[in-house]
């Protein structure tokens, strides 16, 4: 497994969950500059969990999170965001009542025109929405204004989750490498959760399975494409991939 | 035309408070998600200090106070009262809303009541109970107007208010922590993980509210002198200007904020003509504003919006009582011993206690097992007591049938005020009730045609030929008189205990835990409503007819909202969930033991209002469960330990497993 | 295709300008289990809420052959139609038993007058322990819901949309949650519970239970109807495999 020197963003045996009750266990994972890294599981493996636990939103019940090179400690969320670890939920987190010039508005502590046309150029289609409210717009538009201000914020490392829920295939096919391209461009770490498990690791350098709140299997993004077999058995654990196997082969 | 004229501009006095509180009211939501029923007390407390000022140099603070030689000049007094609201709203934001953000609606609600108890009660104990005069800060003055002489006063307050209310709206639309305001509101987690402090900006907006309606409050009262109860309580219109408004629109805020206060006023210059029905000449003002947010509510017919917060702490506890003899016999024991051992008035407090604890029952009915919030209890109390009154002075009622019809009434007012919460829910639902409850008061109870103001009397019961009076001679509280209240509630807490315990109960808890979850499960959910108030009417319905039988006669005096809200305060103290909370809540209920105790003993009786307030305060933020709750609690725990060597308590995890967020 | 079960013609939700589910015509007939999946976000749960009445929506919603689309939720489960929920949503503050009890006796004023002057038992009760077993829940009947775990919860959700009588189930993920042999064993049940009789709809993730435990499949992507017929069909059809799997490489293994 290829290790990058500086990892922007660690975890160390990190477990952590509700109520007391670990929803995930023993994740030991990192992103550096220009890094991407794809956190892949089915449904209730954990991923989104995990990806909370990194910017603090769900209390730490073991391990720790470096950010930066420093543990995060008792950090706030807010805290988290402003040291530029920048997580968009699976929810887009932006605000339907908002308009995009105020989401912009928001996400740039100072506002800084140049980055904001770097930003723009890579979603030109928010330019002319500048006053639409974001709940008028279309899945896709939101998804692209909730990436547009998160990468405002001058991120150093960026947690994307869920960015295909709700989006046709087509538009993921060309959000994913553009923002492959920035992030590399701009040396940001990238962490992507999706459930398009060939897109993620097509655009990933390196990726993660989640199964049952464990990571099952962690390797390069072309290994892990090339050896289709260990992914299909992370993933579905390899009982219940018997019942299926072959007969969806297309 | 002309005297219509005038009075409009009189009443934009009135509207410009509205303003004031109603922006603030707004902009605490927008940041906070809390509806602050204390904004009316807090707005007061400046506006006191600067009156205060301004009469003999005194400033006085919650504990102790400094006097000035000569009276500071009014723009200094003006300038201490505003930095006495920002100091408060700061110290009330840290101290008492920021531990409840995330505690369910139900505290909240509390805490804010909490708050406005307290406030109210030390405004009372530092600047006395009675009206005073404010100076005036902006001077007067008329202007003509199409050859009506119009008083420049309240044009200039309502411009000043307006002006800041636009201010408001600049905040929250042109500056990044006034957007971010409104983001955290919809969404505070994104604003979160956008790095803002969803605290900081509530810290904020809590202080800028208290300001804003301190300056309405400093400049409104100037024409009407400062009175503890009615300013507190300018919040009711201006919390059904905030429901107008979907609690989204300041601009809605300041038009329906100085509509209401011109119509307030209008409808004053009316009752006064000769053709106004003399029955309908008081508490119109409250009335129809209440009627028309029931309307606006009604025919919207969507939810409001409500705010999207992190909720994170569960509702307190219930569970299904059990009626158990033993326990029963000795409380039952206990009350006749405590009755017999007494006499006169700690008789009476005892006696008071175990009405207060019915009181308290109704809401544990209510709000407990059924989880909707109302502040209409006195009211109901009232409605029965009132009925009462007219059933044995004025038709002769028999004593046990003049008890249940009165009561009955009380229900059916109950189930009239159920109806909202077929719609709203939650802070909303107190916004409704606590504005019935105020119509109520102010269009019957206060109403002379219904109410005569030498008082309602009330015939002393008699059943069999036994004397069942409170009074006889120099004896204050009958043993039989006592006696009666006491089986009466006996009976109706084993009535509470079936009930709860039974099929009823059940469709309760489940109603209370998940309307969906319980419609989806073959509960009609407004029938499970309705029949939940009409329980928790009844039962308060009958604390207000032994109310009216213990005093005699009744007076508008006796239910005010503040009577009733104390009941709260005292029900949620004790345990909102529970009969043991309801005991607990009736002992140290107003005119109670506790109160009794600390008047007679301790000689601390004016400190009573402002003790429960700060206790609510307490429990409401510490502990949840109350008291009840809290002990129940520490037995079950030292049992446990007891029982070790048992059998060991089940490994069954304690909470859900987690899960991801699921969507559609 | 009989009259019997439950029966959608053109149900179509919209939430503002999306189109939520997009005329969605499904026959759940008595004694069959039909499989209802589709991506995230394709409208899964939206059919189940508007055929339930927790959503408003348009085109015609057939139970047993009567119109019900006009009803008010407690009112369609009371004829027959029940549903469980996503994320549990039981009554923590009650037993497990008391949560079937909830479904099983309906209040009002007659119940109010019932309880105070001739309270039933409520234990022991037929419905409640028939539905428990059915789930293989019966030991934790005494257990507060709450204290449960979530795919314990959600089989109690089960037996709470059984307690009561029903025609027609609508299982909402009854399985996320339950490991691979836990699963098996649900599918074993939700089997046994529609030869019993109700016919059942079941919306789940597991695609080894969903295909293995249908008779027939409906396919959802963007609230349209894509597909439907049976498992063998949808396994092999391409327009399921790239709408439900995405890309090739998912398609292959799942």
């Amino acid at each position: 497994m290829p290790e990058t020197p500086e990892p922007l963003l660690e975890t160390v045996d990190l477990a952590a969950g509700y109520n007391g009750v670990p929803a995930i266990r023993g994740l030991s994972m990192s992103v550096g500059p220009g890094e991407v890294v794809a956190l892949l599981g089915p449904n209730g493996a954990g991923k989104t969990t995990s990806l909370l636990a990194m910017v603090g939103l769900v209390p730490l019940l073991g391990g720790e999170v470096r950010v930066l090179g420093a543990p995060l400690g008792r950090r706030r969320p807010h805290q988290v965001a402003r040291s530029g670890v920048l997580l968009v939920p699976d929810d887009r987190g932006i605000f339907y009542g908002l308009t995009v010039r105020e989401h912009l508005r928001l996400a740039a502590r100072r506002a800084d025109p140049e980055r904001e046309r770097q930003v723009l150029d890579r979603f030109p289609v928010l330019r002319n929405l500048d006053s639409r409210r974001a709940g008028l717009m279309s899945g896709g538009e939101q998804q692209m204004l909730a990436i547009a201000k998160a990468l405002l914020a001058g991120p150093k490392v960026l947690i994307i989750d869920e960015m295909s829920l709700g989006l046709a295939p087509k538009i993921v096919q060309e959000m994913l490498p553009a923002i492959r391209d920035l992030a590399k461009e701009d040396g940001i770490g990238l962490v992507l959760v999706e459930q398009h498990i060939e897109l993620a690791l097509s655009i990933a350098d390196r990726g993660v399975i989640l199964n049952h709140g464990r990571v099952v299997l962690t390797g390069a993004a072309g290994d892990l494409l090339r050896d289709r077999h260990l992914v299909e058995a992370a993933y579905f654990g390899a009982e219940q991939f018997a019942d299926t196997e072959g007969t969806l082969a297309g | 035309m002309g005297t219509f004229l005038q009075f409009v501009v009189l009443g934009l006095g009135l509207g410009s408070i509205y303003i004031g509180l109603g922006t603030g009211l707004l902009l605490v939501h927008r940041a906070t998600g809390i509806i602050n029923f204390a904004q009316g007390a807090m707005a007061m407390w400046g506006a006191y200090v600067f009156a205060q000022l301004r009469v003999d140099g005194t400033l006085v603070f919650p504990i102790g106070s400094i006097e000035f030689a000569r009276r500071p000049p009014i723009e200094v007094a003006a300038l201490i009262g505003i930095l006495t609201a920002f100091v408060l709203g700061l110290v009330v934001h840290y101290l008492v809303f920021r531990p409840v953000r995330h505690a369910p609606v139900l505290a909240q609600v509390v805490v804010s009541v909490a708050v406005m108890i307290t406030i109210q009660a030390l405004v009372v104990l530092r600047f006395g109970p009675n009206n005073i005069d404010v100076a005036s800060i902006l001077p007067e003055g008329s202007i003509s107007v199409l050859g009506t002489d119009l008083p420049t006063r309240e044009i200039i307050m309502a411009a000043i208010m307006v002006v800041l209310a636009a201010a408001v709206w600049a905040y929250l639309r042109f500056t990044r922590a006034g957007v971010a305001t409104r983001a955290a509101s919809e969404n505070e987690r994104a604003a979160v993980l956008m790095g803002f402090s969803p605290d900081r900006l509530a810290a904020v907006a809590q202080v800028v509210a208290v300001v804003l309606g301190t300056i309405s409050v400093m400049l409104g009262s100037s024409l009407t002198g400062l009175n503890p109860d009615n300013y507190t309580l300018l919040v009711v219109p201006a919390l059904a200007v905030l429901l107008v408004a979907r609690m989204e629109s300041i601009a809605v805020v300041v038009v329906a904020a100085l509509l209401l206060g011109a119509f307030q006023s209008v409808i004053g210059l009316l009752v006064t003509k000769s053709w106004w029905p003399v029955w309908a000449q008081s508490g119109l003002d409250q009335v129809i504003p209440f009627a028309v947010v029931m309307v606006i509510l009604f025919v919207q017919g969507k939810r409001l919006p409500s705010r999207g917060s992190l909720q994170t702490i569960r509702l307190p506890d219930v569970s299904i009582p059990k009626l158990k003899p033993v326990p029963a016999v000795i409380l039952l024991v206990l009350g006749v011993a405590a009755l017999s051992f007494t006499q006169g008035t700690w008789r009476f407090g005892v006696t008071t206690s175990i009405i207060v604890m019915l009181l308290a029952l109704s809401y544990v009915v209510l709000t407990g097992y059924l989880g909707q919030i109302s502040l209409a209890q006195g009211a109901f109390a009232g409605a029965a007591g009132f009925a009462l009154s007219k059933m044995t002075s004025a038709w002769g009622v028999p004593f046990p049938l003049s008890l249940i019809l009165s009561a009955l009434v009380a229900t059916a007012l109950g189930m009239l005020v159920a109806l909202p919460a077929f719609r709203i829910r939650g802070a909303q639902l107190a916004i409704i009730t606590i504005a019935a409850a105020l119509a109520i008061e102010r269009f019957v109870f206060n109403n002379y045609t219904l109410s005569p103001p030498e008082g309602n009397p009330i015939a002393d019961a008699t059943l069999f030929g036994l004397n069942l009076g409170v009074r006889e001679g120099r004896d204050l509280a009958r043993i039989s008189f006592s006696v009666m209240v006491l089986v009466i509630a006996a009976i109706l807490v084993w009535v509470f205990i079936r009930v709860a315990s039974g099929d009823t109960g059940r469709t309760f808890l489940a109603v209370r835990a998940n309307e969906r979850a319980a419609a989806s499960s073959g509960i009609d959910v407004r029938k499970t409503k309705l029949i939940g108030f009409a329980i928790s009417a009844f039962i308060a319905g009958i604390a207000g007819c032994l109310i009216g039988f213990s005093r005699g006669q009744l007076s508008a005096e006796s239910f005010t909202v503040f009577a009733g809200l104390q009941v709260l305060a005292v029900a949620y103290l004790g345990g909102i969930t529970s009969v043991g909370g309801a005991i607990v809540a009736g002992v140290l209920g107003p005119l109670g033991i506790v109160y009794t105790l600390l008047r007679g003993v301790f000689d601390l009786g004016e400190y009573y209002a402002l003790i429960s307030g700060l206790g609510l305060i307490i429990t409401a933020i510490l502990n949840p469960v109350g008291i009840a709750g809290a002990t129940r609690e520490q037995v079950a725990w030292v049992r446990r330990r007891l029982s070790r060597s048992g059998p060991p308590p089940s490994t069954v995890p304690d909470a859900p497993a987690p899960k991801e967020p699921s969507r559609v | 295709m009989s009259d019997k079960g439950l029966h959608t013609k053109g149900l179509t939700v919209r939430y503002g300008g999306l189109v939520a589910n997009d005329s969605v015509t499904i026959d759940v007939d008595p004694g069959t289990v039909v499989g209802l999946i589709g991506p995230n976000g394709a409208g899964k749960t939206t059919f189940v809420d508007a055929v339930t009445g927790f959503t408003a929506s348009a085109g015609e919603i057939l139970l047993d052959g009567t119109r019900i689309d006009a009803l008010p939720p407690h009112e369609r489960r009371t004829a027959g139609l029940s549903r469980t929920w996503q994320s549990g949503e039981l009554f923590g503050n009650l037993s497990v038993a008391e949560n079937l009890l909830v479904a099983a006796r309906a209040g009002g004023w007659r119940t109010l007058v019932r309880d105070i002057f001739v309270p039933r038992r409520k234990v022991s009760d037929d419905v409640v322990s028939r539905a428990l077993e059915v789930v293989g829940l019966a030991d934790v009947a005494d257990t507060l819901a709450r204290d449960l775990t979530l795919g314990q919860q959600k089989l109690v959700g089960v037996a709470r949309a059984l307690a009561g009588g029903a025609e027609v189930l609508l299982l909402d993920e009854p399985a996320a949650g339950l490991d691979s042999m836990e699963s098996r064993a649900f599918a074993a049940r939700v089997r046994s519970i529609a030869d019993s009789g109700p016919g059942i709809l079941l919306i789940d993730h597991d695609m080894s239970l969903v295909l293995g435990v249908c008779d027939v499949v409906t396919v959802l992507e963007f609230g349209k109807q894509i597909f439907t017929g049976t498992p063998a069909e949808a396994r092999t059809d391409p327009t399921v495999v790239a709408a439900y799997l995405g890309a090739p490489v998912e398609a292959s293994h799942a």
